[in-house]
């Protein structure tokens, strides 16, 4: 079925609120899947497939300051979905460049990696510079580096293949963040590095298919949309004669 | 002040209200339609524009149910106005979100509206909420008759006779809307879309268009039904009586989370109607505009006066401004011609009036400077977006919160009466309701409206957090308590938009739910508040707004076109209808009639011999 970005990220919202999200939370993972899914990302599968993980998660494991100091901070994200108040951890990245002019966050153990796009782009519209990257560890070996101009909302992404996977690949569940105050941070391809470029998405065309999106609709799963109303239902309180009157209309509106 | 001052004074900054005083529960409940509510702007736009309505499809069987097509045309692009008039059991007309059908339901459409796109429509506009809708829709709405009006218009045209202008004052409108979806609901275009577009970027305007279409078909219909039942003697419906058929609009509690959930864009509103009353108050007046306020200040009293509702309460808040409201022309006809006498007049309104009174000076006074106040109705618009300053210092977060929040720290939220309500939504198609806490289930679910007590509640732990960690930054607070991110954020905007957010406690047992409602229908146009109880409130949009026939005539005097606020009864002399002596109709000449000149050559006809026949 089509639906309208305002839909999507309405309903998303009402689920994660319906899943137990805080409400400032529920709105960000809305927003984030909500742009995922305007910029051709496929956010809502994503959000599917990782729905039954979310749904167990322990709302109190939330994501930890293992180490910080004025320019770096490296926090466990407790392999809980970054929808879930990982925001937080992008914005102590943007209040040490915003310090320092540059900063380095690196976020352990966290799950739905690129829906932080979605964060990021808000972010970026607030004027820095922002890459953030992640590899996963099983063959073949991807690496997405994503790259926002300071007050541009829409980044340049590229994910590339690595041929040769090191001796010692361990277990990457993380994502790295670099924001810079005056220092632009896009992906590029060096010449001598031993990597496939798998896909590449301009800002040219993201903003692009944002535009289509826009103009006729978003195609969704029409089961996922019946999980997430669902889901969001649980928000509602069950109609009776007395709550009916709750509403204060009258009884007959013929006039 | 020298002349010399007052003519650089527009350079100086300019002294709003302070949102203490603006934000109250009680002054926005009190708010009139003015000349930056979004009827008026949008009909202003029509007018300067050329904007024209024509009709592309009319078919209606005799009992008026079928489909009608309207074309507009702007400079920009080309819209359709579709509608779908259908059969309704009496017993199904609801004016509630949980209805399930409606006599009229309609669209308006961007673009062409081709055979397949009108099928699509056909199958799913009528379902409203339960279809899904074309992405190609700016609008979806609909809308039940006033039964009574209805007959009676439709017998009175029948037997060549105009109606009886007192129903239209009773009950304004043949038909009233009880929803206008916009903005991405159930399918439709998303208003980030219109953000280009010149002819419905502004909020609300595609809505209002839809209602204006609305407005014009009602007066088709009603003139096909009388036309049917008796062709021989069937006239039309009078010019004066067109213009005074508005469209209703029934609403609820569902308004309400529109106005929190949306603080800037609420303040952004604010904001511009402040603006021009600070504007219009720096202006030097002259006898003629002295002369113009108390024109309109009579025309208010007298539409106020012919104001109908059985709610007691907003009864006396009539009476009480229109009992106060010669008081007001005395005190305008003896004030010496000062320069700043509307700053005068606003301190003394202040000083002297109720509430609704004085914001009725206001809105009055607004009216006087169109060159000062109209271009403000390009800043209605905002983008909206809630963003964290982590790097703020948790210590002047607290400083601010004190600044600008002390009314949610003044208010209690732990006993019964400070803690009474509760908002939230039903399962039936998620109508929000209030509930009685302590009494009534669902408080778990509970719609987090109420930003009194979030902001006390954060601020308690803000100053606890303090303590221990007083050079602390907001995200280092968030990091370790991240359920207030939400409130933070809206506190650190709205400090920068003071506008944005009610200063009221919304769980307090005597709070109205009515001035919120309020709030956001005078922001829309609205008049006739008619309250149905105590969060259920019917009112009338585009009550006196020129006619299709007139802005297809494309008018020359665009300020005559846009001078309709606070409509008047007409007059049924003899069969014959006549502007109200006090309309703007009504001043063109002593007959009581609009010049030739601004009427088309039928449109003198019906208003002289009080209908023609079809």
């Amino acid at each position: 079925m089509k639906v309208s970005f305002n839909e999507l990220q309405g309903l998303c919202r009402k689920a994660f609120t319906g899943i137990g999200f805080e409400d400032g939370d529920a709105a960000d993972a809305a927003d984030m899947v909500a742009w995922m899914q305007c910029h051709g990302f496929n956010a809502v599968d994503q959000l599917n497939r990782g729905l039954d993980f979310l749904l167990e998660e322990d709302p109190e494991a939330l994501p930890e300051v293992i180490y910080q100091d004025g320019d770096l901070a490296v926090l466990d994200g407790h392999g809980q979905s970054v929808l879930r108040s990982i925001s937080l951890a992008t914005e102590l990245g943007f209040a040490k460049a915003r310090a320092r002019g540059l900063s380095v966050v690196k976020i352990r153990r966290c799950r739905n990696r690129q829906l932080i796009m979605g964060y990021l782009s808000r972010l970026a519209g607030r004027g820095i510079n922002i890459t953030a990257f992640w590899r996963n560890s099983q063959e073949p070996l991807t690496e997405q580096v994503v790259g926002f101009r300071a007050g541009h909302p829409t980044p340049e992404v590229r994910i590339y293949s690595v041929r040769d996977v090191p001796e010692e690949n361990e277990p990457n569940d993380g994502i790295t963040l670099v924001m810079a105050n005056h220092v632009e941070l896009l992906p590029s391809l060096g010449a001598d590095h031993d990597l496939d470029l798998l896909a590449r998405h301009s800002e040219f065309d993201l903003m692009a298919c944002r535009e289509r999106a826009l103009q006729e609709g978003t195609e969704v799963d029409d089961a996922i949309w019946a999980r997430l109303k669902t889901l969001a239902h649980r928000m509602l309180v069950e109609s009776s004669d007395a709550s009916r009157s709750g509403a204060g209309a009258g009884v007959n509106d013929n006039d | 002040m020298s002349n010399r001052d007052w003519g650089l004074a527009p350079l100086a900054p300019l002294s709003l209200r302070p949102a203490d005083e603006v934000m109250r529960l009680e002054r926005l409940g009190s708010l009139h339609a003015c000349r930056l509510s979004f009827v008026r702007t949008l009909m202003r736009q029509m007018g300067r524009q050329r904007w024209q309505v024509s009709r592309e499809r009319f078919d209606l069987d005799e009992n008026g149910y079928g489909t009608v097509i309207y074309r507009l045309q702007t400079p920009y692009g080309r819209y359709h106005g579709v509608m779908f008039a259908q059969p309704l059991d009496d017993a199904a007309r609801s004016d509630r979100v949980i209805a399930e059908a409606w006599d009229v339901t309609f669209g308006l459409v961007e673009g062409d509206v081709d055979d397949s796109l009108l099928a699509q429509m056909a199958a799913n506009v009528p379902l409203q909420e339960a279809g899904r809708q074309h992405p190609r829709l700016l609008v979806m709405s609909r809308a039940n008759k006033s039964l009574r009006n209805f007959a009676h218009f439709v017998e009175a045209l029948a037997n060549g006779r105009q109606p009886d202008p007192t129903w239209l004052t009773r009950v304004g409108y043949l038909y009233r809307t009880t929803a206008v979806y916009g903005n991405g609901k159930f399918g439709i275009a998303d208003f980030a879309r219109l953000h280009e577009n010149p002819d419905f970027r502004r909020p609300f305007s595609a809505q209002m268009a839809g209602v204006y279409l609305l407005r014009h078909f009602s007066i088709e219909q009603v003139e096909h039904l009388a036309r049917c039942r008796a062709p021989e003697t069937a006239c039309e419906l009078a010019t004066e009586l067109r213009r005074y058929l508005g469209i209703g609009n029934s609403t609820g509690l569902g308004m309400a989370p529109f106005l929190i959930n949306h603080p800037q864009l609420i303040a952004q509103w604010v904001n511009q109607r402040e603006t021009a009353l600070a504007l219009v108050q720096r202006q030097t007046p002259s006898e003629h505009e002295r002369a113009r306020l108390i024109a309109l200040t009579r025309r208010a009293i007298q539409h106020l006066a012919e104001t109908v509702t059985e709610d007691v309460e907003q009864t006396e808040r009539n009476t009480t401004t229109v009992e106060a409201l010669p008081d007001v022309l005395a005190w305008l006809e003896s004030a010496p011609l000062e320069e700043d006498l509307w700053a005068q007049l606003v301190a003394w309104s202040e000083r002297t009036l109720s509430l609704e009174a004085q914001e009725l000076i206001n809105t009055l006074l607004i009216e006087l400077y169109p060159e000062q106040v109209d271009p403000l109705e390009e800043q209605m618009g905002v983008n909206e977006n809630l963003d964290l300053q982590p790097d703020m210092p948790l210590m002047r977060l607290r400083q601010l919160i004190e600044t600008h929040y002390s009314w949610a720290l003044e208010y209690e939220y732990t006993s019964r009466e400070g803690s009474y309500w509760f908002w939230y939504r039903s399962t039936e198609k998620e109508e929000p309701r209030l509930g009685v806490r302590h009494e009534e289930p669902g408080t778990e679910k509970e719609m987090l409206i109420a930003m009194g007590p979030r902001v006390a509640h954060s601020h308690a732990a803000i100053c606890e957090f303090l303590e221990t960690t007083p050079r602390a930054k907001v995200v280092d607070f968030l990091l370790a308590k991240p359920r207030h991110k939400e409130i933070i954020r809206r506190v650190q905007t709205l400090v920068k938009s003071t506008y944005g957010d009610i200063h009221a406690n919304l769980w307090h047992q005597g709070m109205k739910p009515m001035h919120l409602l309020r709030t956001k229908l005078a922001f829309f146009g609205a008049s006739r508040f008619d309250p149905k109880s105590d969060r259920w409130v019917r009112i009338t949009l585009l009550q006196g707004a020129p006619l299709v026939e007139e802005l297809n005539a494309e008018p020359e005097d665009l300020s005559h076109f846009d001078d309709w606020s606070f409509p008047l009864q007409p007059q049924l002399e003899k069969g014959c209808v006549a502007p109200a002596e006090l309309s703007p109709q009504g001043d063109q000449s002593p007959q009581g009639e609009r010049s030739p000149l601004q009427q088309s050559p039928s449109q003198q006809q019906r208003t002289a011999q009080g209908g023609m026949s079809l």
